[in-house]
């Protein structure tokens, strides 16, 4: 079994995508076997309401039959808007989300915002995932209108610190990984993934044995990385570096531990 | 129905996830393994990660046959000896292992005479192409003499590129962040003067706005482009085969390993394409001067 805990429908405002719909994004999941993917709306990136963004991708996953068992939603929530408090009830309660994606950068607050730790507490108490990622794409390509900086892992231990009983997905992870042997002892404790599509994944086999085997889950990014990075760093592990358990945790077993399925 | 109409009344949705199953055995390591492959950038002991033992335990576990190394000189202004003692370590490394890395030499074009002599060395050595950096653009004058040499030896050239439209956005104002950095216009340039030329423009998916690459290089077939570089988006390799044709593209991974076989296996391609760009394209240009691998 394959699931996909970083995936996405919607647009992106400076260059074209594809397989961005439930519909594409199915076709590449069924091509590619993969049969689950954690999925939220990029347009919550760009709204100010990011509710939108979220009754976006629940009517989307509504709309067909064949959607219904294949995805996992999670929310966009921006806790500096007004509502959230109440967007991510209807988000829980009513749309069946187990996760938020939250975008600090875009959004424009600091992770350690009063507001971001009431959102990440909140969270926590309604069993849900947390992710954050360390960028969307690639800075150095960036349009003229999007933001410049990017994240590491350090950039993203303050929420963990604050709040180290929540459960997180860290996304994408494309630049360092470095971390003090304190700061790695936390990360061993927290419930937590990061998934495989960054390009600082490029020697996996060290990162299990840095952060542990549970720690890892396949992700694509997709539509915005190519689908199949992710996979192949499990894949061409060698035996030595994951045995056959370790890459069954790697493909699905992680990520059903954490999402509770 | 709408997500509003569905909250009124509507019990919570059941995204129950039983007998959830993908429709494909999609075996990732038998697609990757099954192509034959030339890694057309890629560099050895240049920076950290970058021994050539280590390169072989990639190429090994991804199926990659054959790696074209180089050693470029990466700062600006260094003497010429700093080249030549560059090429020195290709040149043993080459011949440490003969079987799988082909080796390019580089020079300093500010150096003319100096270059050329190289070049000559070098070749005697069993290298079969070039590698510039930035030190000058590609269509400097005092690059003129080496082209034509490499034209000469049927060889190609691979200089580093980029394009600065995205870099930090700000192209229109400050132009690029490296005055002598060669971008696609200047690759035009010395392709309309040189159409006999082998031009490798370097990794599209160094970070740099691939779509504008490919607009710019689309007309000009001497110019060949390598697919390399950390960043692996979607939609790159379908737009590259679009604009530039299934000929003129070059698997590479500049040291980015998964992501630069990925990006291809996962693209929209014909098995035709997919065997093309990871070998053949780069093959024929290894055939033009003698040195191809099969």
């Amino acid at each position: 079994m394959l699931i996909d805990i970083n995936a996405h429908i919607g647009h992106w405002p400076f260059k074209q995508l594809k397989y961005n719909t439930c519909a594409t994004l199915l076709e590449r999941m069924n091509k590619f076997g993969v049969d689950i993917s954690v999925v939220s709306n990029l347009n919550g990136v760009f709204y100010k309401n990011t509710q939108s963004a979220n009754e976006e991708l629940f009517d989307e996953i509504r709309s067909s039959k064949k959607f219904a068992n294949r995805y996992i939603p999670f929310a966009v929530i921006n806790p500096i808007y007004a509502g959230w408090q109440n967007d991510l009830e209807i988000c829980v309660k009513k749309m069946g989300m187990k996760g938020i994606c939250l975008y600090p950068l875009y959004h424009d607050y600091e992770i350690s915002d009063p507001a971001c730790v009431e959102l990440v507490k909140r969270a926590r108490d309604l069993g849900l995932i947390i992710t954050f990622t360390h960028r969307i794409v690639d800075s150095r390509q960036r349009s003229w209108m999007d933001i410049s900086k990017e994240w590491t892992m350090k950039d993203i231990l303050p929420i963990i610190q604050e709040v180290n009983d929540a459960k997180y997905f860290v996304v994408n992870a494309a630049n360092s990984m470095a971390v003090s042997d304190e700061e790695a002892a936390l990360l061993k404790k927290t419930d937590m993934l990061i998934d495989t599509s960054g390009r600082s994944l490029s020697n996996l086999g060290e990162m299990i044995k840095k952060f542990g085997k549970d720690k890892f889950a396949f992700g694509t990014h997709s539509p915005v990385l190519d689908y199949l990075a992710g996979l192949l760093r499990i894949e061409s592990l060698r035996e030595s570096e994951a045995d056959k358990s370790t890459k069954e945790l790697l493909r699905s077993g992680n990520a059903k531990r954490i999402l509770g399925i | 129905m709408s997500a509003a109409g569905l909250m009124l009344g509507a019990g919570i949705p059941d995204f129950g996830l039983k007998n959830s199953s993908g429709t494909s055995s999609y075996d990732i390591m038998k697609e990757a393994m099954k192509y034959r492959k030339i890694d057309s950038h890629i560099h050895a002991n240049l920076f950290a990660d970058s021994d050539p033992e280590l390169l072989l335990d990639y190429a090994d576990r991804l199926g990659i046959q054959k790696l074209v190394i180089s050693r470029p000189i990466t700062e600006l202004d260094r003497p010429h000896q700093e080249f030549r003692d560059s090429n020195d370590i290709i040149i043993r490394v080459m011949k440490q292992y003969s079987d799988r890395f082909i080796g390019q030499f580089t020079v300093n074009p500010k150096y003319g005479k100096e270059s050329l002599e190289e070049i000559k060395r070098c070749v005697g050595q069993g290298m079969i192409g070039l590698k510039v950096y930035y030190q000058v653009k590609i269509n400097d004058k005092s690059f003129y003499p080496i082209i034509e040499k490499m034209i000469d030896l049927k060889m190609i050239t691979l200089m580093h590129a980029y394009c600065g439209l995205g870099r930090g956005g700000y192209r229109t104002k400050y132009g690029n962040a490296f005055p002598d950095e060669s971008v696609p216009e200047d690759f035009v340039d010395v392709a309309r003067r040189y159409p006999e030329a082998l031009l490798q423009f370097a990794h599209i998916g160094a970070g740099s706005d691939w779509e504008y690459e490919c607009k710019i290089l689309k007309d000009y077939p001497n110019i060949f482009v390598d697919v390399s570089g950390s960043n692996n988006e979607e939609n790159m390799i379908n737009f590259a085969v679009r604009c530039l044709g299934e000929d003129r593209l070059f698997f590479g991974s500049d040291n980015s390993y998964y992501q630069s076989v990925s990006k291809i296996l996962s693209a929209d391609l014909t098995e035709a394409q997919r065997k093309k760009i990871f070998f053949e394209n780069y093959n024929s240009i290894l055939r033009k001067g003698g040195y191809n691998v099969d």
